[in-house]
Protein backbone atom coordinates (compact mmCIF):
# COMPACT_ATOMS: atom_id res chain seq x y z
CA UNK A 1 0.00 0.00 0.00
CA UNK A 2 2.40 2.59 1.02
CA UNK A 3 4.85 1.14 -2.07
CA UNK A 4 1.32 2.17 -4.24
CA UNK A 5 1.71 5.98 -3.00
CA UNK A 6 4.81 6.41 -3.32
CA UNK A 7 5.22 5.21 -6.92
CA UNK A 8 2.13 7.39 -7.96
CA UNK A 9 3.89 10.59 -6.12
CA UNK A 10 6.89 9.62 -8.54
CA UNK A 11 5.16 9.50 -11.58
CA UNK A 12 2.82 12.53 -10.78
CA UNK A 13 4.42 15.43 -13.09
CA UNK A 14 5.07 18.99 -12.05
CA UNK A 15 5.75 20.25 -15.39
CA UNK A 16 3.38 23.40 -15.71
CA UNK A 17 3.83 25.99 -18.67
CA UNK A 18 5.57 29.36 -17.50
CA UNK A 19 2.44 31.16 -18.54
CA UNK A 20 -0.83 29.63 -16.06
CA UNK A 21 -3.97 30.10 -18.63
CA UNK A 22 -5.66 33.34 -16.16
CA UNK A 23 -2.36 34.68 -16.97
CA UNK A 24 -2.59 36.94 -20.01
CA UNK A 25 0.10 38.90 -19.66
CA UNK A 26 1.58 39.87 -23.58
CA UNK A 27 5.49 41.09 -23.90
CA UNK A 28 4.63 43.52 -26.91
CA UNK A 29 4.50 47.04 -25.78
CA UNK A 30 4.28 49.95 -27.45
CA UNK A 31 7.61 51.95 -25.98
CA UNK A 32 10.97 51.34 -25.30
CA UNK A 33 13.06 52.07 -22.82
CA UNK A 34 14.18 55.93 -23.74
CA UNK A 35 10.58 56.81 -24.53
CA UNK A 36 9.95 55.26 -21.42
CA UNK A 37 11.90 56.97 -19.18
CA UNK A 38 11.07 60.80 -21.26
CA UNK A 39 7.46 59.96 -20.33
CA UNK A 40 8.63 59.01 -16.99
CA UNK A 41 10.56 62.31 -16.72
CA UNK A 42 7.35 64.37 -17.83
CA UNK A 43 5.32 62.44 -15.23
CA UNK A 44 8.18 63.48 -12.47
CA UNK A 45 8.09 66.92 -13.38
CA UNK A 46 4.40 67.50 -13.77
CA UNK A 47 4.14 65.88 -10.07
CA UNK A 48 6.59 68.03 -8.51
CA UNK A 49 5.16 71.33 -9.87
CA UNK A 50 1.51 69.86 -8.94
CA UNK A 51 3.24 68.96 -5.13
CA UNK A 52 4.90 72.30 -5.18
CA UNK A 53 1.79 74.28 -6.39
CA UNK A 54 -0.48 72.30 -3.57
CA UNK A 55 1.83 72.80 -0.61
CA UNK A 56 2.21 76.50 -1.58
CA UNK A 57 -1.75 76.97 -1.79
CA UNK A 58 -2.15 75.78 1.59
CA UNK A 59 -1.92 78.84 3.39
CA UNK A 60 -3.73 81.07 1.08
CA UNK A 61 -6.83 79.06 1.21
CA UNK A 62 -9.04 80.30 3.89
CA UNK A 63 -11.54 77.17 3.87
CA UNK A 64 -10.60 74.91 6.86
CA UNK A 65 -11.57 71.91 4.85
CA UNK A 66 -10.08 72.73 1.73
CA UNK A 67 -6.91 73.65 3.40
CA UNK A 68 -6.00 69.81 5.38
CA UNK A 69 -7.31 68.72 1.57
CA UNK A 70 -4.41 70.37 0.07
CA UNK A 71 -2.01 69.22 2.27
CA UNK A 72 -2.84 65.60 2.39
CA UNK A 73 -2.47 66.02 -1.35
CA UNK A 74 0.38 67.68 -1.95
CA UNK A 75 1.80 64.21 -0.46
CA UNK A 76 0.47 61.72 -2.69
CA UNK A 77 2.04 63.67 -5.57
CA UNK A 78 5.24 63.99 -3.95
CA UNK A 79 5.30 60.44 -3.36
CA UNK A 80 4.14 60.05 -7.03
CA UNK A 81 7.28 61.94 -7.94
CA UNK A 82 9.42 59.78 -5.76
CA UNK A 83 8.16 56.71 -7.09
CA UNK A 84 9.05 58.71 -10.93
CA UNK A 85 12.37 59.72 -9.56
CA UNK A 86 13.77 56.19 -8.31
CA UNK A 87 12.14 54.34 -11.57
CA UNK A 88 14.32 56.89 -13.76
CA UNK A 89 18.05 54.94 -12.48
CA UNK A 90 16.46 51.95 -13.71
CA UNK A 91 15.50 53.19 -17.30
CA UNK A 92 19.39 53.97 -17.49
CA UNK A 93 18.96 58.02 -16.41
CA UNK A 94 21.81 58.09 -14.02
CA UNK A 95 20.91 61.54 -14.02
CA UNK A 96 17.24 61.72 -13.07
CA UNK A 97 17.15 65.69 -13.10
CA UNK A 98 18.19 65.48 -16.50
CA UNK A 99 14.71 64.08 -17.80
CA UNK A 100 12.89 66.01 -14.97
CA UNK A 101 11.64 68.02 -17.51
CA UNK A 102 8.21 69.51 -18.73
CA UNK A 103 6.82 67.94 -22.01
CA UNK A 104 7.31 71.25 -24.35
CA UNK A 105 7.21 74.75 -23.49
CA UNK A 106 3.02 75.07 -23.61
CA UNK A 107 3.51 72.44 -20.77
CA UNK A 108 5.35 74.77 -18.77
CA UNK A 109 3.26 77.82 -19.74
CA UNK A 110 0.43 75.56 -18.36
CA UNK A 111 1.76 74.99 -14.83
CA UNK A 112 2.47 78.79 -14.69
CA UNK A 113 -0.82 79.50 -15.32
CA UNK A 114 -2.19 77.28 -12.99
CA UNK A 115 -0.28 78.46 -10.34
CA UNK A 116 -1.06 81.77 -11.04
CA UNK A 117 -3.94 82.07 -8.70
CA UNK A 118 -2.72 83.17 -4.98
CA UNK A 119 -5.57 85.59 -3.39
CA UNK A 120 -7.70 84.00 -0.42
CA UNK A 121 -10.99 84.61 -2.29
CA UNK A 122 -9.60 82.49 -5.85
CA UNK A 123 -10.11 79.08 -4.29
CA UNK A 124 -12.66 77.68 -7.05
CA UNK A 125 -9.71 78.97 -9.58
CA UNK A 126 -6.74 77.15 -7.50
CA UNK A 127 -9.02 73.98 -7.44
CA UNK A 128 -10.52 73.89 -11.03
CA UNK A 129 -6.94 74.13 -12.28
CA UNK A 130 -6.00 71.13 -10.54
CA UNK A 131 -9.10 68.75 -10.34
CA UNK A 132 -11.03 69.72 -13.20
CA UNK A 133 -7.88 70.30 -15.74
CA UNK A 134 -4.84 68.99 -14.52
CA UNK A 135 -5.49 65.81 -12.52
CA UNK A 136 -8.21 64.33 -15.70
CA UNK A 137 -4.80 64.89 -17.81
CA UNK A 138 -2.47 62.74 -15.27
CA UNK A 139 -5.40 60.09 -15.31
CA UNK A 140 -5.26 60.19 -19.38
CA UNK A 141 -1.98 59.83 -19.87
CA UNK A 142 -1.37 57.71 -16.81
CA UNK A 143 -4.32 54.63 -18.09
CA UNK A 144 -3.00 55.28 -21.94
CA UNK A 145 0.98 54.26 -20.55
CA UNK A 146 -0.79 51.47 -18.55
CA UNK A 147 -2.22 49.82 -21.25
CA UNK A 148 -0.04 50.25 -23.85
CA UNK A 149 3.24 49.53 -22.30
CA UNK A 150 4.83 45.40 -22.32
CA UNK A 151 2.78 43.70 -19.32
CA UNK A 152 5.83 41.84 -18.44
CA UNK A 153 9.40 44.20 -19.07
CA UNK A 154 7.77 47.20 -18.12
CA UNK A 155 6.29 45.51 -14.42
CA UNK A 156 7.69 48.30 -12.36
CA UNK A 157 6.61 51.11 -14.32
CA UNK A 158 3.25 49.38 -14.19
CA UNK A 159 2.90 48.99 -10.54
CA UNK A 160 3.69 52.66 -9.77
CA UNK A 161 1.27 53.61 -12.19
CA UNK A 162 -1.69 51.66 -10.63
CA UNK A 163 -0.87 53.24 -7.46
CA UNK A 164 -0.58 56.68 -8.87
CA UNK A 165 -3.90 56.09 -10.72
CA UNK A 166 -5.31 54.97 -7.32
CA UNK A 167 -4.54 58.28 -5.86
CA UNK A 168 -5.11 60.30 -8.74
CA UNK A 169 -9.19 58.80 -8.84
CA UNK A 170 -9.26 59.32 -5.11
CA UNK A 171 -7.95 63.29 -5.24
CA UNK A 172 -9.86 63.52 -8.40
CA UNK A 173 -13.16 62.88 -6.52
CA UNK A 174 -12.02 64.77 -3.27
CA UNK A 175 -11.21 67.42 -5.68
CA UNK A 176 -14.85 66.95 -7.60
CA UNK A 177 -16.52 67.41 -4.48
CA UNK A 178 -14.74 70.42 -2.75
CA UNK A 179 -15.46 72.47 -6.47
CA UNK A 180 -19.59 71.53 -6.43
CA UNK A 181 -19.61 72.64 -2.69
CA UNK A 182 -18.35 75.54 -3.30
CA UNK A 183 -19.74 76.52 -7.03
CA UNK A 184 -23.08 77.97 -5.49
CA UNK A 185 -23.98 80.75 -7.81
CA UNK A 186 -24.20 81.60 -11.81
CA UNK A 187 -20.95 83.92 -10.91
CA UNK A 188 -19.19 80.75 -9.80
CA UNK A 189 -20.08 78.68 -12.28
CA UNK A 190 -18.85 81.45 -14.52
CA UNK A 191 -15.63 81.83 -13.10
CA UNK A 192 -15.14 78.38 -12.91
CA UNK A 193 -15.61 77.91 -16.88
CA UNK A 194 -13.58 80.64 -17.89
CA UNK A 195 -10.42 79.23 -15.97
CA UNK A 196 -10.89 75.98 -16.97
CA UNK A 197 -11.13 76.98 -20.65
CA UNK A 198 -8.08 79.00 -20.62
CA UNK A 199 -6.44 76.37 -19.12
CA UNK A 200 -7.75 73.74 -21.50
CA UNK A 201 -6.64 76.08 -23.86
CA UNK A 202 -3.00 75.60 -22.96
CA UNK A 203 -3.51 71.79 -22.25
CA UNK A 204 -4.35 71.80 -25.64
CA UNK A 205 -1.56 72.72 -27.35
CA UNK A 206 1.08 71.27 -25.10
CA UNK A 207 -0.95 67.73 -26.07
CA UNK A 208 -0.75 66.46 -22.36
CA UNK A 209 1.28 65.73 -19.71
CA UNK A 210 4.34 64.21 -22.28
CA UNK A 211 3.67 66.24 -25.13
CA UNK A 212 1.62 64.98 -27.79
CA UNK A 213 1.29 61.60 -28.13
CA UNK A 214 -0.05 61.58 -24.27
CA UNK A 215 -2.61 59.76 -24.75
CA UNK A 216 -2.01 57.93 -28.55
CA UNK B 1 1.93 82.46 -6.90
CA UNK B 2 4.74 84.44 -4.88
CA UNK B 3 7.95 82.11 -3.47
CA UNK B 4 7.19 84.10 -0.15
CA UNK B 5 4.25 84.46 1.90
CA UNK B 6 4.02 86.84 4.79
CA UNK B 7 2.24 86.59 7.83
CA UNK B 8 -0.11 88.63 7.74
CA UNK B 9 -1.37 87.39 3.92
CA UNK B 10 -2.16 83.96 6.01
CA UNK B 11 -6.01 82.82 4.87
CA UNK B 12 -8.51 81.95 7.23
CA UNK B 13 -12.15 82.18 7.24
CA UNK B 14 -14.33 84.87 9.55
CA UNK B 15 -13.82 83.13 12.93
CA UNK B 16 -10.62 83.21 13.81
CA UNK B 17 -9.16 86.16 15.60
CA UNK B 18 -5.15 86.38 15.16
CA UNK B 19 -3.56 88.46 18.02
CA UNK B 20 0.42 88.51 19.34
CA UNK B 21 1.23 86.13 22.05
CA UNK B 22 1.32 88.55 25.04
CA UNK B 23 -2.26 89.13 24.29
CA UNK B 24 -3.04 85.40 23.66
CA UNK B 25 -1.04 84.45 27.06
CA UNK B 26 -2.95 87.05 28.50
CA UNK B 27 -6.29 84.95 28.12
CA UNK B 28 -7.38 83.98 31.73
CA UNK B 29 -8.81 80.16 30.37
CA UNK B 30 -4.26 79.99 28.69
CA UNK B 31 -2.99 76.85 30.52
CA UNK B 32 0.04 78.45 31.62
CA UNK B 33 -0.65 81.14 34.66
CA UNK B 34 -0.66 84.56 33.72
CA UNK B 35 -0.29 86.73 36.81
CA UNK B 36 -1.24 90.75 36.62
CA UNK B 37 -1.81 93.61 39.34
CA UNK B 38 -3.11 92.05 42.15
CA UNK B 39 -2.57 88.27 41.05
CA UNK B 40 0.14 85.97 42.30
CA UNK B 41 2.86 84.72 40.41
CA UNK B 42 0.49 81.75 39.09
CA UNK B 43 -3.60 81.83 39.74
CA UNK B 44 -4.36 82.29 43.29
CA UNK B 45 -5.64 78.54 43.98
CA UNK B 46 -2.47 77.33 42.78
CA UNK B 47 -1.39 78.70 46.68
CA UNK B 48 -3.18 75.54 48.38
CA UNK B 49 -1.35 73.21 45.17
CA UNK B 50 2.06 75.21 46.51
CA UNK B 51 4.04 76.01 43.54
CA UNK B 52 2.65 73.42 41.53
CA UNK B 53 1.56 74.65 37.92
CA UNK B 54 1.47 71.46 36.24
CA UNK B 55 -1.58 70.79 34.16
CA UNK B 56 -3.51 67.73 35.35
CA UNK B 57 -7.04 67.48 35.78
CA UNK B 58 -7.50 68.42 39.49
CA UNK B 59 -6.45 71.82 38.76
CA UNK B 60 -9.52 74.23 39.26
CA UNK B 61 -9.02 75.55 35.93
CA UNK B 62 -8.07 72.33 34.01
CA UNK B 63 -11.43 72.36 31.76
CA UNK B 64 -10.66 75.87 30.35
CA UNK B 65 -6.84 75.78 30.59
CA UNK B 66 -7.00 71.99 28.79
CA UNK B 67 -9.44 73.46 25.76
CA UNK B 68 -7.33 76.55 25.47
CA UNK B 69 -4.04 74.48 25.12
CA UNK B 70 -6.13 72.11 22.88
CA UNK B 71 -7.14 75.31 20.39
CA UNK B 72 -3.67 76.48 20.31
CA UNK B 73 -2.81 73.03 19.32
CA UNK B 74 -4.84 72.78 16.47
CA UNK B 75 -4.10 76.44 14.82
CA UNK B 76 -0.11 75.60 15.77
CA UNK B 77 -1.36 72.59 13.35
CA UNK B 78 -2.53 74.32 10.61
CA UNK B 79 0.31 76.80 10.84
CA UNK B 80 2.77 74.26 10.80
CA UNK B 81 0.53 72.72 8.02
CA UNK B 82 1.27 75.94 6.22
CA UNK B 83 4.49 76.14 6.80
CA UNK B 84 5.89 72.66 5.70
CA UNK B 85 3.38 73.13 2.24
CA UNK B 86 5.62 76.62 2.35
CA UNK B 87 9.07 75.13 2.43
CA UNK B 88 7.86 72.38 -0.02
CA UNK B 89 6.85 74.96 -2.54
CA UNK B 90 9.38 77.97 -1.93
CA UNK B 91 12.58 76.60 -2.61
CA UNK B 92 13.56 74.95 -6.45
CA UNK B 93 15.27 71.43 -5.70
CA UNK B 94 18.97 71.55 -5.88
CA UNK B 95 22.43 70.74 -4.36
CA UNK B 96 20.94 72.57 -0.66
CA UNK B 97 22.90 75.53 -1.15
CA UNK B 98 21.50 79.20 -1.77
CA UNK B 99 17.99 78.95 -2.78
CA UNK B 100 17.43 75.51 -3.16
CA UNK B 101 17.04 72.26 -1.14
CA UNK B 102 17.54 68.41 -1.88
CA UNK B 103 14.65 66.98 -3.35
CA UNK B 104 14.48 64.40 -0.99
CA UNK B 105 13.91 67.32 1.88
CA UNK B 106 10.96 68.57 -0.28
CA UNK B 107 9.82 65.34 0.22
CA UNK B 108 10.22 65.20 3.47
CA UNK B 109 7.91 68.63 3.68
CA UNK B 110 5.32 67.58 2.00
CA UNK B 111 5.21 64.29 3.71
CA UNK B 112 5.11 66.59 6.93
CA UNK B 113 2.21 68.30 5.23
CA UNK B 114 0.41 65.79 5.44
CA UNK B 115 0.82 64.90 8.95
CA UNK B 116 -0.54 68.31 10.01
CA UNK B 117 -3.45 68.00 8.49
CA UNK B 118 -4.08 65.02 9.78
CA UNK B 119 -2.81 66.58 13.15
CA UNK B 120 -5.55 69.31 12.25
CA UNK B 121 -8.58 67.04 11.96
CA UNK B 122 -7.43 64.74 14.88
CA UNK B 123 -7.15 68.51 17.61
CA UNK B 124 -10.60 69.65 15.68
CA UNK B 125 -12.29 66.50 16.45
CA UNK B 126 -10.70 66.57 19.66
CA UNK B 127 -11.71 70.15 20.74
CA UNK B 128 -15.41 69.33 19.61
CA UNK B 129 -15.72 66.59 21.79
CA UNK B 130 -14.46 69.11 24.61
CA UNK B 131 -16.57 71.40 23.88
CA UNK B 132 -14.99 74.42 21.64
CA UNK B 133 -16.07 76.08 19.25
CA UNK B 134 -13.70 76.77 16.41
CA UNK B 135 -12.23 80.35 17.17
CA UNK B 136 -13.60 80.30 20.66
CA UNK B 137 -9.63 81.32 21.40
CA UNK B 138 -7.27 83.60 19.75
CA UNK B 139 -4.57 82.30 17.49
CA UNK B 140 -1.05 83.95 17.81
CA UNK B 141 0.73 83.35 14.03
CA UNK B 142 4.85 82.89 15.82
CA UNK B 143 4.75 79.51 14.34
CA UNK B 144 4.23 80.20 10.69
CA UNK B 145 6.26 83.47 10.94
CA UNK B 146 9.07 81.00 12.35
CA UNK B 147 8.47 79.22 9.08
CA UNK B 148 9.08 82.41 6.83
CA UNK B 149 13.00 82.99 6.73
CA UNK B 150 14.05 83.18 3.12
CA UNK B 151 17.08 80.34 4.66
CA UNK B 152 15.49 77.07 4.41
CA UNK B 153 17.79 75.95 6.95
CA UNK B 154 16.19 78.75 9.67
CA UNK B 155 12.61 77.14 9.03
CA UNK B 156 14.20 73.69 9.88
CA UNK B 157 15.88 74.83 13.04
CA UNK B 158 13.36 76.98 14.14
CA UNK B 159 10.19 74.88 12.81
CA UNK B 160 11.27 71.39 12.73
CA UNK B 161 13.39 71.63 15.85
CA UNK B 162 12.21 74.35 17.99
CA UNK B 163 8.39 74.22 17.47
CA UNK B 164 7.77 70.84 16.99
CA UNK B 165 10.18 70.09 19.80
CA UNK B 166 8.04 71.52 21.74
CA UNK B 167 5.30 70.16 20.40
CA UNK B 168 6.62 67.02 21.81
CA UNK B 169 6.38 68.38 24.98
CA UNK B 170 3.11 69.45 24.79
CA UNK B 171 1.77 66.37 23.76
CA UNK B 172 3.42 64.42 25.81
CA UNK B 173 1.86 66.50 28.80
CA UNK B 174 -1.67 66.43 27.55
CA UNK B 175 -1.29 62.49 26.86
CA UNK B 176 -0.62 62.31 30.65
CA UNK B 177 -3.32 64.61 30.92
CA UNK B 178 -5.71 62.03 29.37
CA UNK B 179 -4.54 59.26 31.13
CA UNK B 180 -4.92 60.93 34.75
CA UNK B 181 -8.36 62.61 33.41
CA UNK B 182 -8.82 58.87 32.20
CA UNK B 183 -9.73 59.87 29.05
CA UNK B 184 -8.64 57.22 26.88
CA UNK B 185 -9.62 58.65 24.07
CA UNK B 186 -7.68 61.80 24.28
CA UNK B 187 -4.81 59.91 25.78
CA UNK B 188 -4.89 57.17 22.28
CA UNK B 189 -4.96 60.55 20.01
CA UNK B 190 -1.83 62.51 21.75
CA UNK B 191 -0.11 59.62 21.52
CA UNK B 192 -0.13 59.02 17.61
CA UNK B 193 0.22 62.81 17.24
CA UNK B 194 3.45 62.45 19.50
CA UNK B 195 4.68 59.52 17.44
CA UNK B 196 4.70 62.13 14.34
CA UNK B 197 6.40 64.81 15.99
CA UNK B 198 9.19 63.34 16.97
CA UNK B 199 9.60 62.25 13.38
CA UNK B 200 9.44 65.50 12.62
CA UNK B 201 12.00 66.68 15.02
CA UNK B 202 14.17 64.10 13.57
CA UNK B 203 13.68 64.95 10.32
CA UNK B 204 14.80 68.28 11.09
CA UNK B 205 17.55 67.39 12.97
CA UNK B 206 18.85 64.68 10.37
CA UNK B 207 18.52 67.71 7.69
CA UNK B 208 20.37 70.79 9.53
CA UNK B 209 23.06 68.50 9.90
CA UNK B 210 23.04 67.64 6.15
CA UNK B 211 22.69 70.66 4.59
CA UNK B 212 25.11 72.38 6.87
CA UNK B 213 27.70 69.56 6.70
CA UNK B 214 29.88 72.17 4.72
CA UNK B 215 28.97 74.94 6.18
CA UNK B 216 29.67 75.47 9.63
CA UNK B 217 28.76 79.51 9.62
CA UNK B 218 25.30 78.58 8.33
CA UNK B 219 24.84 75.81 11.13
CA UNK B 220 26.09 78.07 13.89
CA UNK B 221 23.32 80.80 12.47
CA UNK B 222 20.64 78.22 12.49
CA UNK B 223 21.11 76.81 16.00
CA UNK B 224 21.81 80.03 17.32
CA UNK B 225 18.05 80.98 15.63
CA UNK B 226 16.86 77.93 17.15
CA UNK B 227 17.73 78.93 20.28
CA UNK B 228 15.88 82.03 20.27
CA UNK B 229 12.84 80.49 19.11
CA UNK B 230 13.20 77.90 21.86
CA UNK B 231 13.80 80.44 24.01
CA UNK B 232 10.23 82.87 23.01
CA UNK B 233 8.14 79.81 23.24
CA UNK B 234 9.49 79.09 26.64
CA UNK B 235 6.39 81.07 27.58
CA UNK B 236 8.47 82.45 30.09
CA UNK B 237 9.68 79.29 32.28
CA UNK B 238 6.10 77.66 31.00
CA UNK B 239 8.24 74.83 30.03
CA UNK B 240 10.81 73.85 32.62
CA UNK B 241 11.79 70.41 34.73
CA UNK B 242 10.33 72.62 37.40
CA UNK B 243 7.13 71.60 38.66
CA UNK B 244 6.34 75.76 39.19
CA UNK B 245 6.34 75.12 35.09
CA UNK B 246 3.37 73.64 33.30
CA UNK B 247 4.75 71.73 30.78
CA UNK B 248 7.98 69.34 31.62
CA UNK B 249 10.96 69.16 28.95
CA UNK B 250 9.97 65.68 26.85
CA UNK B 251 13.66 64.47 27.90
CA UNK B 252 13.36 60.73 26.04
CA UNK B 253 11.42 61.65 23.02
CA UNK B 254 13.89 64.37 22.49
CA UNK B 255 16.70 62.04 22.57
CA UNK B 256 15.06 59.94 19.98
CA UNK B 257 14.26 62.70 17.47
CA UNK B 258 17.82 63.08 17.21
CA UNK B 259 18.33 66.07 20.26
CA UNK B 260 21.99 65.36 21.92
CA UNK B 261 22.50 65.11 25.62
CA UNK B 262 24.05 68.76 25.67
CA UNK B 263 21.52 70.43 23.21
CA UNK B 264 18.87 69.16 25.76
CA UNK B 265 20.55 70.52 28.46
CA UNK B 266 21.41 73.62 27.19
CA UNK B 267 17.46 73.66 26.25
CA UNK B 268 16.27 72.78 30.00
CA UNK B 269 18.67 75.51 31.57
CA UNK B 270 17.43 78.20 29.24
CA UNK B 271 13.81 77.19 30.50
CA UNK B 272 15.18 77.66 33.89
CA UNK B 273 16.39 80.68 33.28
CA UNK B 274 13.14 82.49 31.52
CA UNK B 275 10.96 81.09 34.54
CA UNK B 276 13.43 83.17 36.84
CA UNK B 277 13.30 86.12 34.64
CA UNK B 278 9.17 85.82 34.92
CA UNK B 279 9.51 85.16 38.37
CA UNK B 280 11.50 88.36 39.51
CA UNK B 281 9.13 90.20 36.76
CA UNK B 282 6.25 89.26 38.69
CA UNK B 283 8.23 89.90 42.02
CA UNK B 284 8.67 93.28 40.57
CA UNK B 285 5.28 93.89 39.53
CA UNK B 286 3.69 92.95 43.11
CA UNK B 287 5.79 94.98 44.99
CA UNK B 288 5.09 97.89 42.41
CA UNK B 289 1.54 97.12 43.16
CA UNK B 290 1.85 96.86 46.60
CA UNK B 291 3.28 100.08 47.17
CA UNK B 292 0.72 101.96 45.08
CA UNK B 293 -2.14 100.33 47.34
CA UNK B 294 -0.37 101.66 50.33
CA UNK B 295 -2.51 104.86 52.02
CA UNK B 296 -0.40 107.55 51.84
Amino acid sequence: MADDTTSSTATESTARPPFAPWDRRDLPGSFDVAETARRVGNYKWTEMKLFEALGGWVATVPELDVKMRLGTHCYHHAWHAELWHKRLPELREMKPERLTVPANEAMERFIAAMTEPEAPELTIEKLVGVYRVLIPRFIAAYTYHLNNTSQITDAPTIRSLRHALDDEYADWCDGELMLQSLITTPEHVERATRHQAALEAIMVEAGGITGPGSIG
Amino acid sequence: MRQFLPVEDLARDERFVQTNMAARLADKRSAIPVADKGDAPARKSSKSRGSNNRLTPDRHDASDAARGLMHGIMVGEIQALEGAGRTAHDFEAGDGSGDTIPFELKLDMARQAWDEARHVEISAKLSDWMGTELGEFQENTVLFEAACSNDPVLRLAGVNRALEGLAIDVFTQMKEFGQLADDPFLEFCEDWMLADEVTHVKMGSDWLRKVTENDPDRRTKALEFQQVVDKLFSFGGARSDSDESSFQLARRFRELAGFTDDEVATIAEMDLMALEERKAAVRAMQETASLDSTPA
